[in-house]
């Protein structure tokens, strides 16, 4: 039991492997997060693998469940207690150090610099990521004055100025509020505003458009964009919602029950869908287009997780299915295309099987 | 609006009307919860529902699109205004002067559904008792049997296995579990439904057999929908007509096709361009991005409401509040538009069909 609690990590500590980095800022290399229950063992994310380097914009999407969230969780090892890393790299280039997060003290020194500095996240909902009885300048300052060592009145400067760059409307008022007192667009700013705080080389942004109006979501999309384009960091954007990923991300990852189905730029994955499953969700999603246009639901629903269908996870859903294939055996990621990748038999794999 | 000589005058097509529907909530504050102010969540709110169609409420937070449907169905009585409702050809009752009893018979024809399954559905009734409780209520059966029977039949008309009517809630999917909300609803034979973002919970591949299920359903039992939603995308594939709310008040209605190819309030443009649409070749295209938030209805801006955050407002957007007016183009089309240079703003509708064919041009 005990090894199961603290969120901490089973496999032995070992010097990461330099190779191959190309560049990358993260690398996470056959990532396998799971969940331990009475129930049983759910595998939420099981064996997922993807790049981003600097200033790169990534997707990853899929539906409820998928293991997109746990995928940043295990990034930042803000697992819940029961969830665990059993195998995998997640590789960070800090400076001239290449750190394994997968094997780092959740709790440790290393990891404690590198979250809120180097890696930030905002989320779905703003009000988690503050505390109601301090003001929003109170927690940006502390924020700075944890990783820099700047006085008081400079972290102070720095709040007021990261405020105006996220477009709050007063911010040298602004930063004596509660975010009781700010309306949902305006604490979603401030909550940008404290992730970015530290200048951090990757922000993973958790569904934050999921929760406010589709106006407010214009804005934050532009916000995104333009912050992005202005300090430069690499973003991982997670959400459901593939217009999000289409606006906003030069590449995609698309997931279905913890197993990575496709990825690419967002022009191949959109426009040469390849996987059942990515051709099926691009096909169930009413178009803003003019005209009738008919839209295809995926049959069936999404496997209870404590009982996964064999093979390709998918098998049971998809209008391809190879039979005496899918359900015996887990499709390979096999390449369509320069960068884009599918992890399905009517692309390849099924000759290594014979 | 078309004026109607006598106040319970129906267009022949028209199921239900609302006219002049007002909800006003009090603000209070103090030790004595004095009366300090006004939400004025609708606010004079007019439109026909015509049999057999689906007409969309759409807008976002706090405009006043589910609280009008709430006022439709008495689950919240009106501040001011009538909500007639018109069986076949009987004469037409206004629900806003019904006591409870009368509202029962109104009530079984006018349905809801809501938003979450998880929350909707009482988890420690079987299927059985959740779908059969109103033709319980209602006195629609005679006996056990027949319950079951009839049961299962509703069962089967959603899809789902009608062997499973002695099973929790918790058994099912969000997906299915909608299913058996739509089979609840459906359970009295009612003529309208109203769904409140019935399918904003669901994931997108699950959305989608909802949304078709419904259209089924609708052709198959020739039921009229109310459908409040946010979600444009969604909106536009269900609805024959659209209404856009904002604080409180209908800005726009019109034909779906026709209102988002040629919005005439500025505030439909702004939702339409906002949307984001799942094609990386938009990613570029010039987006209307309102700044602020949508207003407060419990202090509203004077004149026109949306004029803080309009990129075309005037001056006289800010005294007089304009009207909902016709303004079609083409006869026998009905498209209203409550903005003062609706006939005049060249607004852009729905994007990407451009794009697109360019790209498959080039």
């Amino acid at each position: 039991m005990t090894e199961i609690q603290s969120g901490g990590t089973a496999i032995d500590e070992m010097a990461p492997s330099t190779e191959g980095m190309n560049g990358s800022l993260l690398s996470v290399r056959d990532l396998q997060t799971h969940f331990f229950s009475r129930e049983g063992v759910v595998k939420a994310v099981d064996g997922v693998s993807f790049d981003i380097k600097p200033g790169e914009i990534l997707g990853i999407a899929g539906e409820s469940g998928c293991g997109k969230s746990v995928t940043s969780q295990s990034i930042l090892r803000i697992l819940p207690k029961n969830g665990k890393i059993v195998g995998g790299e997640i590789l960070f280039q800090n400076e001239d150090r290449l750190i394994d997060l997968a094997t780092e003290d959740a709790d440790g020194r290393v990891l404690r610099d590198i979250r809120g500095k180097d890696i930030a996240m905002i989320f779905q909902e703003p009000m988690s990521a503050f505390s109601p009885v301090h003001t929003v300048g109170d927690q940006i300052i502390e924020t700075i004055r944890i990783h820099q060592e700047v006085s008081k009145e400079e972290a102070h400067d720095q709040a007021i100025e990261m405020l105006r760059r996220v477009g709050m409307p007063n911010p040298a008022r602004n930063i004596d509020e509660y975010t009781f007192n700010l309306s949902g667009g305006m604490r979603q700013r401030a909550m940008v505003a404290l992730s970015l705080s530290c200048r951090p080389k990757l922000l993973i942004a958790d569904e934050p458009t999921t929760a406010v109006d589709v106006t407010i979501q214009a804005q934050m999309l532009e916000l995104l964009r333009d912050i992005q384009a202005d300090l430069g960091m690499a973003i991982i954007m997670i959400t459901h919602d593939l217009g999000v990923i289409a606006e906003l991300t030069d590449r995609v990852m698309i997931m279905y029950l913890g197993k990575e189905v496709e990825h690419g730029t967002v022009e191949d994955v959109f426009h040469r869908p390849q996987h059942p499953y990515t051709r099926g969700l691009l096909a169930s999603i009413p178009k803003m287009e003019p005209g009738r246009v008919e839209i295809e639901p995926i049959e069936g629903v999404v496997p209870n997780p404590y009982a996964m269908p064999s093979g390709c996870k998918f098998h049971t859903r998809c209008p391809d299915f190879i039979e005496g294939v899918c359900e015996r055996h887990e499709p390979p990621l096999t390449a369509v295309a320069r960068g884009h990748e599918v992890s399905c038999f009517l692309y390849g794999g099924r000759e290594a099987l014979e | 609006m078309t004026e109607t000589t006598r106040e319970t005058d129906m267009n022949e097509r028209t199921i239900i009307s609302v006219r002049n529907l007002v909800k006003y909530f009090p603000i209070e504050a103090g030790f004595l919860r004095r009366q300090v102010g006004v939400v004025k969540a609708v606010d004079d709110v007019n439109f026909d529902l015509n049999e057999g169609e689906t007409l969309a409420l759409v807008g976002e937070s706090g405009c006043g699109k589910t609280t009008t449907s709430h006022c439709i169905i008495q689950a919240q009585r009106p501040t001011a205004g009538q909500v007639l409702f018109r069986i076949g050809d009987a004469e037409p009752m206004d629900l806003t002067r019904m006591e409870k009893e009368e509202l029962k018979e109104a009530r079984r024809n006018i349905r809801m559904i809501y938003q979450d399954p998880y929350s909707s559905l009482n988890p420690r009734m079987t299927l059985l008792q959740i779908i059969g409780e109103p033709l319980v209520i209602h006195r629609m059966v005679e006996n056990q049997d027949e319950l079951q029977e009839r049961v299962a039949e509703l069962l089967r008309l959603v899809r789902l296995d009608p062997s499973t009517l002695n099973r929790y809630p918790h058994a099912f999917s969000g997906g299915q579990r909608q299913r058996i909300a739509i089979a609840r609803a459906l359970s009295l034979s009612p003529k309208v439904v109203i769904a409140d973002e019935a399918v904003s919970a669901l994931d997108v591949s699950v959305q989608a057999q909802i949304l078709n299920l419904m259209k089924e359903l609708q052709t198959q039992l020739g039921l009229t929908y109310l459908f409040v939603a946010h979600n444009l995308a969604v909106v536009k594939y269900e609805a024959d007509r659209v209404a856009v709310m904002y604080a409180g008040k209908i800005v726009e209605i019109g034909e779906t096709e026709e209102l988002y190819t040629n919005p005439r309030h500025p505030y439909t443009e702004a939702l339409i361009s906002a949307a984001p649409n799942p094609d990386p070749d938009t990613k570029y295209r010039e987006r209307i991005v309102l700044a602020g938030e949508v207003a407060d209805p419990g202090n509203l801006p004077g004149g026109c409401a949306f004029h803080p955050r309009c990129r075309y407002a005037e001056d006289r957007c800010r005294q007089e509040t304009p009207e909902l007016i016709d303004i079609s183009e083409k006869e026998g089309q009905s498209h209203l538009a409550a903005c003062h240079f609706a006939e005049k703003l060249e607004l852009t509708g729905i994007a990407g069909s451009i794009q697109r064919e360019e790209r498959e041009n080039a």
